[in-house]
């Protein structure tokens, strides 16, 4: 604290009262791969794209999806590096919080947690907000939930969201599609749907990530194969 | 925020505030109160297909009996076990916290645990602590390398055997382990080879009693038996319970009705019904 | 002497059917000396969760503040009651941060779930947790109230057999132990209701 006259934060009001390093951050996630997530009745699903510089990168060791407990999950639109920081504090805080209380983190509990120390990167010295907006999806004793965390530390709660490249497109199919009482099948399906929408090249189960939880209140990421599935039942 | 007035939730660690307190105390002559311990009989062994791990279920503080069937053998790891015994809040923490390490260690590598690597933790920990962290362990598991068995003291050293005893029944349940344990045993050789220790040490030690926990850990799978066998049942309570005959005297009663709680009914469905 | 011994001390909590029944004696002493005859060992935590201190009073009340200021903070942040579970872990958690110095105090907890199901739970000054399925008992009468409440208790009482039992054990107990006593203070609390009863004892 205060060890140099230099460490003032980067992120200061613009006379216009804007902060326009956190813009810089959304035009980041804006510019990132699509991801998107839809609440279903009994269950939430989490779908990303996942194009890789190169054929020659081995798919296999990319995830984009991660666990945060076993009954969270996340994604991102926006970078790569900055999500692993905020996974690793997430799952650290969900863990304290498992150990205090001897029972899992709620989802709103951890998504606030995620939230405040995104706000922190924007007020601190000697730091840059985190590039990436995140798609929580969790069930919890309220349920099955889906958040929407932004660079700025702001947080909603979403019957179904998209974020990144192709945002707008994205949000319209799935505000044409989504229904209150859709199974999460369902969802899975308009999920993929909605990705195929602005797809460029030939979707499948190497080149997109999906992660579902349901009523039984484990988050797993679907492996390529069962993807392929899922794919074979759109068509 | 470090040294903020109010009392904020804690970042982990100790706090030692109230030692020199406590210390001036006990120089006065008022002595502190003694801490719940696990006399305990804790074993494990290796087996030909995995590692099963036993302990009594009885906590004392001082000579009184003050959990007759507590559980003292603690979660790690989905594929290991650990049996406390020493000073009860001290293997329950110490456990916890080490299993939470693993936890956080397996969400970044995407791997299942290893036994070592919680046998390096626990160590880690009780040898900072320098036997203060009254903790004497056995750690069982089964992992990619294989089934492991350790036995872990407080102050932090550690052995690596087939077969292991712990607690104030250590001795009472290695005798019986010296003299009929033998290399590739079945799963109910184990088993039963793991109740007579445990057994041994309820009969014959006095910080030990109640009943036999068992959990055996094979490759990709575990069983955790709680009271595989009670020796011990109550023989004394009579079923009709005790009637008194004078009531007792009440000076005063006062009732608090609770908030009715909102049954919340969702429109839809309550409609159809 | 032990420092628990210094103020005097005993609680006892026990299971019904849907209920549960905390009770506490009325005592606060300087080792032989009685200081007052009407204290408070049991405090309320929300309206289904009570959380008796044996042991040092002067630790009692100050982990009660500490206990009541996390538990308002929780509710603020959660919106809603704390479990009886994850309060006893909170207690434990706060008493094992000092396990070098700890408060010379034990908790009894009692709670109802939102199911309705009883919880009772009692640890000792450094957080080892005992969760018991029918009673469980602290303070300088406890090894008189574990004789008393081992014959007396029998499963799924209603709330006045309850109440009977758990006072009658208390009474029994405190009268063999010269450092609590001076009359009881039972709460039985049902679904619907908490019925806070003061009894009367010996007063010597």
């Amino acid at each position: 604290m205060g060890d140099s006259q230099y460490s003032f934060s980067l992120t200061t009001f613009s006379p216009s009262g804007k902060l326009v390093q956190i813009e810089h951050a959304l035009t980041a996630v804006g510019s990132g791969q699509t991801s998107l997530g839809i609440k279903a009745a009994n269950g939430v699903v989490i779908a990303t794209e996942k194009k890789l510089p190169s054929i020659l990168v081995d798919e296999t060791s990319v995830q984009k999806i991660q666990t945060l407990t076993p009954n969270i999950g996340v994604v991102y639109s926006g970078m790569g590096p900055d999500f692993r920081v905020l996974v690793r504090k997430s799952r650290k805080q969900a863990e304290q919080y498992y150990r205090l209380y001897k029972e899992p983190i709620p989802v709103t509990q951890l998504v606030r947690e995620t939230a405040a120390v995104m706000q922190e990167f924007t007020q601190s010295g000697g730091v840059r907000p985190f590039g990436v907006s995140l798609l929580v999806a969790g069930y919890d004793d309220k349920g099955p939930q889906l958040y929407q965390v932004d660079p700025s530390g702001s947080y909603f709660s979403w019957k179904a969201s998209a974020m990144g490249k192709n945002v707008s497109n994205a949000k319209t199919f799935l505000e044409k599609r989504y229904t209150e009482d859709m199974e999460l099948d369902d969802a899975v399906h308009t999920a993929i749907l909605t990705l195929k929408e602005g797809f460029e090249g030939q979707i499948s189960g190497k080149n997109i990530e999906i992660g579902i939880i349901d009523a039984d209140k484990k988050f797993r990421v679907l492996t390529p194969a069962e993807i392929d599935d899922y794919l074979a039942e759109v068509e | 925020m470090a040294n903020s007035a109010i009392d904020v939730p804690p970042r982990g660690g100790f706090s030692f505030d109230l030692c020199r307190r406590n210390e001036m105390l006990t120089k006065k002559g008022v002595n502190p109160p003694s801490f719940r311990k696990t006399g305990t009989t804790i074993v494990g062994l290796i087996f030909q297909d995995g590692v099963i791990l036993g302990a009594d279920t009885r906590a004392t503080e001082g000579p009184i009996v003050c959990d007759k069937n507590c559980e003292k053998i603690h979660y790690m790891a989905p594929n290991i076990y650990c049996c406390g015994a020493g000073t009860a809040a001290d293997t329950e923490a110490v456990t916890d916290m080490v299993s939470s390490q693993l936890q956080l260690h397996r969400y970044h590598t995407g791997r299942e645990s290893r036994v070592v690597t919680a046998l390096t933790l626990l160590k880690k920990h009780l040898f900072n602590y320098q036997g203060y962290v009254q903790a004497a362990l056995v750690l069982g598991g089964v992992d990619c390398t294989g089934p492991h068995l350790h036995t872990i003291y407080p102050h932090g050293s550690t052995d690596t055997l087939p077969f292991a005893t712990m607690g104030s029944g250590s001795l009472a349940a290695m005798a019986i382990f010296e003299s009929k344990y033998k290399e590739g045993l079945t799963r109910d050789e184990g088993i039963q080879l793991v109740v007579e220790a445990i057994c041994s040490g309820i009969f014959n030690d006095l910080g030990s009693g109640s009943n036999v926990d068992v959990c055996v850990i094979t490759k990709g799978h575990k069983e955790y038996l709680r009271n595989h066998l009670l020796p011990n049942p109550r023989t004394f309570v009579s079923s009709k319970g005790y009637s008194f005959a004078k009531k007792t005297e009440v000076l005063l009663t006062k009732i608090t009705p609770l908030k009715e709680k909102v049954e919340v009914i969702e429109g839809g469905d309550a409609m159809e019904e | 002497m032990s420092i628990s011994e210094y103020n005097g001390s005993a609680l006892v909590a026990m299971v019904g059917k849907n209920c549960f029944a905390i009770a506490s004696d009325r005592r606060l002493g300087v080792q032989l000396q009685t200081i007052a005859t009407d204290f408070q060992r049991i405090y309320k935590i929300h309206d289904r969760l009570l959380v008796g201190l044996a042991g040092l009073a002067t630790d009692a009340q100050t982990l009660y503040q500490r206990l009541v200021f996390r538990h308002k903070l929780y509710q603020l942040r959660e919106e809603r009651d704390m479990k009886p579970e994850t309060f006893a872990s909170l207690v434990s958690a706060l008493l094992y941060e000092k396990r070098f110095g700890p408060y010379f105090c034990q908790p009894v907890i009692a709670g109802l779930s939102d199911e309705d199901k009883p919880f009772i739970c009692t640890m000792d000054s450094i957080g080892a947790k005992e969760l018991a399925k029918d009673f469980v008992v602290a303070g300088t009468a406890s090894e008189s109230l574990y004789g008393a409440c081992e014959a007396m208790f029998k499963p799924d009482m209603e709330p006045e057999e309850l109440f009977e039992t758990v006072s009658q054990a208390l009474l029994a107990s405190v009268d063999r132990d010269c450092l609590s006593g001076w009359g009881g203070h039972v709460y039985i609390v049902t679904p619907t209701e908490i019925k806070e009863r003061i009894l009367k004892g010996r007063m010597d």
